[in-house]
């Protein structure tokens, strides 16, 4: 969709059954001000706003990107008027619709707060279900728990630039969402080498066979676009936790589910078979380098 | 008479050099040996394999994917666990009935003369085709629920071990019966120490 | 005649009902509409995943949440018989970024929240500062991240100390950061240095100042704040850091307390359901948050500020002013005193062997945060969290006051609207 550059693109942010995590997620945004200036904020629940939450919850008003953030909850109201009604209502008349975090591109965490009803905008974790299917080609995922403020500002700076953005099957952004967490990670030559770190608190050892790391199997661009412009969590020795993906939270999230001790989910499009053989020859070779600490390095063999 | 062709002379070189290194030993068994054996000059031997190191390293990955080719094709049955391993058993009791020399070498060659298989061969390396089937069956087996999780190598040792055992057993002509009459007993018992409790 | 106001830009939503006799506010119902059930979410959940959900409860303070996780699968493995010992790295690098998190919650409140609700009252003309707040904010966010990996939603504490081991790389980063948040807060927020500040001894030494916080403290005085919004003058920190005493303050009078004394009761708001509960000590209703804790500090402009004002409206928004300087100073101290060659993490037995209850609490941003927990071989089985906006802004009986509802008795609306937003309302902690 191609709109007139020169009109400031109007945003209203709404919220469903949320934590605000993406909110403030946002607010660490480099260059807001910069930002926020090429659009205009009809809504936004902390930010300076040209409309109140009156008149958004009135369904009276025009906006070109409609964000939601939260689980969309079809019994809940806000400002006693059901979100449904309010949704449909953006939903049909706004260009392009945002769902901003898990809770609105899945169901998310709090999906679990009333499962039989609550889900994310267009995805009911993975099954394409949800109050707003009807307009699926207008909407944009940027799952995350909580979205990277750049995911964002990508998204919106595409559309007012008029450009088209590629999605995947799960509707999100494929430039932000075609790397894994692990592209980048710090502990890559561990997981090559298939050294296993034996405890948290330590800079060496890779997470993924013990403590549970998802990144491998996870799409988001935390490794590349780092979190707020200076690491991630794998880089602090936090495991990743997949919130990118529609099973997001799964359960026993510190440990590796494994059967007779071969991880049951092995990294995205790598067979199994693949898989075991190289990590079992990696596993094979004892590197003196890889097994000490790195302060430990030493310049002459 | 139809010219041989050059997979097929290695292939030869191989059952032959398995079957002396088994017989006679590693250190006995010399080069000349296996050339005579297999009707070619030492010179052309050496086309086929560089070093006698080399050769002894190729035949335990020759005999790998041997193995993990069977297993393999036993892992892709829709059969159920179960039935896997009585299959596994009987394909492994087969072997040593009818190439005796591949299992000898691995439980005679392989196992006992590590320094040989020192570099190159470190680990499991060699025998990986082999160990990364036996891992696709031990995890298939937990994924359906018809195998107990628990440590791999506790659940190896135990399968491996056993028909080793029996296998040895046999070539020392202890085992009063034919191999194929504990088949189902070993496959039982197997079953019983592996399934969900 | 009960009007309904529904209040707009705070965390979440909240509706207060407002009992108007002759224009002046006779009493006010508060509800928190929505609710979100973490505490059955919880339920039969591993215990260390707790970590990770918890946080989730709030967006701008789900570091707290984290940290009062992780106090309290501590205790229950001290109570199963396992006591862990955390080295004192990881205690001071733990309540750094606790602190940080409240410092970028308190940049937001002056900056999003009350500066432009005092702009709006005194209809002045002022140039809007929204965004320095979200700017200092994201600052103090980078300081967090360098430790924790991200801010918002963390896992970076986990029982037996954290997951990270950082480098003097890293804390000389942090260190510039807090510089840079400094000079950003004298510059641009109080337009004097912080030491001096700090040394303020009245609210006299204002006047030479031309600052948002001086402009602050000033449309304060010219609304007459200062003379409203009085709620018990009595107060409740029970979050033991180092920058905090716990203990329970008469209006100046300092008393012991024992967390056990915590307890909630269902709110009363009859025009409509609230999901929140209201939390007490001792059956008595406790103001907690930045201005508590300043009270039990010896800070010379703080008791000179409740000398003269008591808990009004002003005393509540300077206090939090004051106790941003205050964190900043102390985040400076404590990264001082990192020592990065002790442990950051030491092995404990795996929480499936964990069999016992467990308490954790925190200060978080507004008040004392409680997490208690059961757990049943490392399964939990009951899991509970008391936010503080449940201390501040519960909904109760005339005759049992809250402390947000009786600081808007006997004031207009439009200034009792001020008052509520002075306690720096969470509605998404307090609907957990």
């Amino acid at each position: 969709m191609h709109l007139k550059q020169d009109k400031k693109l109007s945003i209203i942010w709404f919220q469903g059954l949320t934590c605000n995590g993406n909110t403030h997620s946002f607010l660490n945004l480099e260059n807001l001000e910069e930002f926020l200036s090429r659009f205009e904020i009809l809504y936004h629940p902390s930010l300076p706003s040209t409309k109140d939450f009156l008149a958004v919850s009135k369904c009276i008003l025009e906006c070109d990107i409609f964000i939601f953030e939260g689980t969309y909850d079809p019994l809940m109201k806000r400002n006693d008027i059901n979100i449904s009604k309010i949704l449909k209502y953006y939903a049909e008349t706004s260009k392009y619709i945002i769902a901003v975090g898990s809770c609105a591109s899945f169901g998310g965490v709090f999906k679990a707060s009333a499962p039989e009803r609550n889900s994310g905008l267009i995805f009911n974790e993975n099954e394409k279900e949800g109050p707003l299917l009807k307009q699926s080609e207008k909407l944009i995922n940027i799952s995350g728990c909580p979205i990277h403020p750049e995911w964002l500002a990508y998204t919106l700076r595409m559309i007012a630039k008029g450009k088209e953005i590629e999605i995947d099957d799960l509707h999100r952004p494929i430039e932000l969402y075609s790397n894994l967490a692990h592209h980048g990670c710090t502990r890559n030559e561990y997981f090559e080498w298939k050294v296993d770190t034996n405890n948290f608190g330590q800079k060496e050892g890779c997470l993924y066979y013990k403590q549970g790391c998802r990144a491998p199997m996870t799409h988001a661009s935390c490794n590349k676009i780092l979190w707020n412009e200076v690491s991630s969590k794998t880089r602090v020795g936090t495991p990743c936790f997949g919130c990118t993906e529609p099973d997001f939270p799964r359960q026993k999230l510190f440990s590796t589910k494994t059967n007779m001790s071969i991880p049951e989910d092995v990294p995205i499009g790598v067979p199994k078979r693949s898989y075991l053989t190289m990590a079992g020859i990696a596993k094979t070779f004892h590197i003196k380098r890889l097994e000490g600490k790195l302060i430990d390095y030493k310049t002459i063999d | 008479m139809a010219r041989i062709t050059k997979e097929e002379r290695k292939t030869n070189i191989i059952s032959a050099a398995l079957k002396l290194f088994s017989e006679k030993g590693f250190y006995i068994t010399t080069i000349p040996d296996i050339a005579a054996k297999v009707g070619m000059s030492v010179g052309n031997f050496y086309n086929y394999f560089t070093s006698k190191d080399i050769l002894a390293k190729e035949l335990v990955m020759y005999i790998s994917e041997y193995l993990g080719k069977n297993i393999r094709e036993i892992n892709d049955k829709e059969i159920s666990t179960e039935e896997k391993i009585y299959e596994i058993v009987s394909m492994y009791f087969n072997m040593a009935n009818e190439r005796p020399e591949m299992i000898e070498y691995f439980l005679r060659v392989y196992l006992s003369n590590r320094e040989v298989f020192g570099d190159g061969c470190e680990g499991m390396i060699c025998v990986s085709p082999f160990v990364t089937e036996m891992m696709m069956f031990f995890n298939d087996g937990v994924e359906c629920n018809e195998l107990h999780d628990q440590d791999f190598f506790s659940a190896f040792g135990l399968f491996m071990g056993y028909l080793g055992g029996m296998v040895f057993l046999f070539g020392e002509k202890i085992l009063p019966e034919p191999l194929e009459w504990y088949k189902k007993s070993i496959s039982q018992n197997i079953f019983n120490a592996l399934k969900t409790r | 005649m009960i009007t309904k106001q529904l209040i707009d830009q705070i965390e979440g939503e909240a509706s207060i009902f407002f009992d108007i006799k002759d224009d002046i506010v006779d009493f006010a119902t508060i509800s928190f509409p929505h609710f979100r059930g973490i505490e059955s979410i919880l339920e039969n959940k591993n215990a260390l995943d707790a970590l990770v959900i918890t946080p989730r409860v709030c967006g701008i303070c789900g570091h707290a949440h984290l940290m009062a996780t992780v106090r309290a699968l501590e205790d229950a493995y001290k109570n199963a018989g396992y006591q862990i010992e955390l080295s004192e790295k990881v205690k001071k690098i733990r309540e750094f970024t606790l602190i940080m998190e409240i410092i970028q919650n308190h940049f937001k409140w002056i900056y999003l929240t009350i500066l432009p609700e005092i702009t709006k009252l005194t209809k002045a003309k002022r140039e809007q500062t929204s965004l320095k707040g979200a700017y200092a904010a994201s600052i103090a966010s980078k300081a967090i991240a360098v430790f924790a990996g991200q801010w918002p939603h963390s896992s970076y504490m986990i029982p037996g100390g954290i997951t990270a081991d950082p480098t003097n790389i890293d804390v000389l980063k942090i260190e510039s950061y807090v510089d840079e948040l400094i000079a950003f807060f004298e510059k641009e927020s109080i337009g004097i240095s912080l030491d001096k500040f700090l040394s303020f001894e009245s609210c006299k030494d204002f006047n030479n100042l031309d600052s948002d916080v001086s402009y602050l403290e000033s449309s304060l005085v010219d609304l007459n704040m200062n003379e409203k919004g009085f709620s018990y003058d009595r107060f409740l920190i029970v979050g033991k850091h180092e920058f905090t005493k716990p203990s329970k303050l008469k209006q100046t009078r300092p008393f012991g307390i024992d967390s056990k004394y915590i307890n909630t009761i269902d709110s009363y708001s009859p025009s409509q359901t609230s999901y929140a509960k209201n939390a007490q000590y001792k059956n008595e209703f406790y103001e907690t948050g930045p201005f508590a804790r300043l009270m039990a500090t010896n800070l010379p402009i703080v008791k000179n500020m409740h000398r003269r004002y008591k808990d009004s409206a002003y005393s509540r928004v300077m206090a939090r002013v004051f106790e941003l300087a205050l964190l900043l100073k102390h985040s400076k101290t404590l990264l001082n005193d990192i020592d990065i060659s002790q442990s950051s993490y030491s092995a404990c037995v795996d929480i499936s062997k964990i069999t016992a209850s467990g308490v954790g609490i925190v200060e978080a941003p507004r008040g004392p945060l409680v997490h208690r927990l059961n757990i049943q071989n490392g399964i939990i089985q009951y899991y509970k969290i008391i936010t503080p906006t449940q201390f501040n802004i519960g909904s109760s009986t005339k005759s049992n006051l809250t402390p947000a509802q009786k600081s808007m008795i006997g004031c207009s609306k439009k200034d009792a609207l001020f008052i509520f937003r002075t306690f720096d309302v969470c509605s998404v902690c307090t609907t957990h």
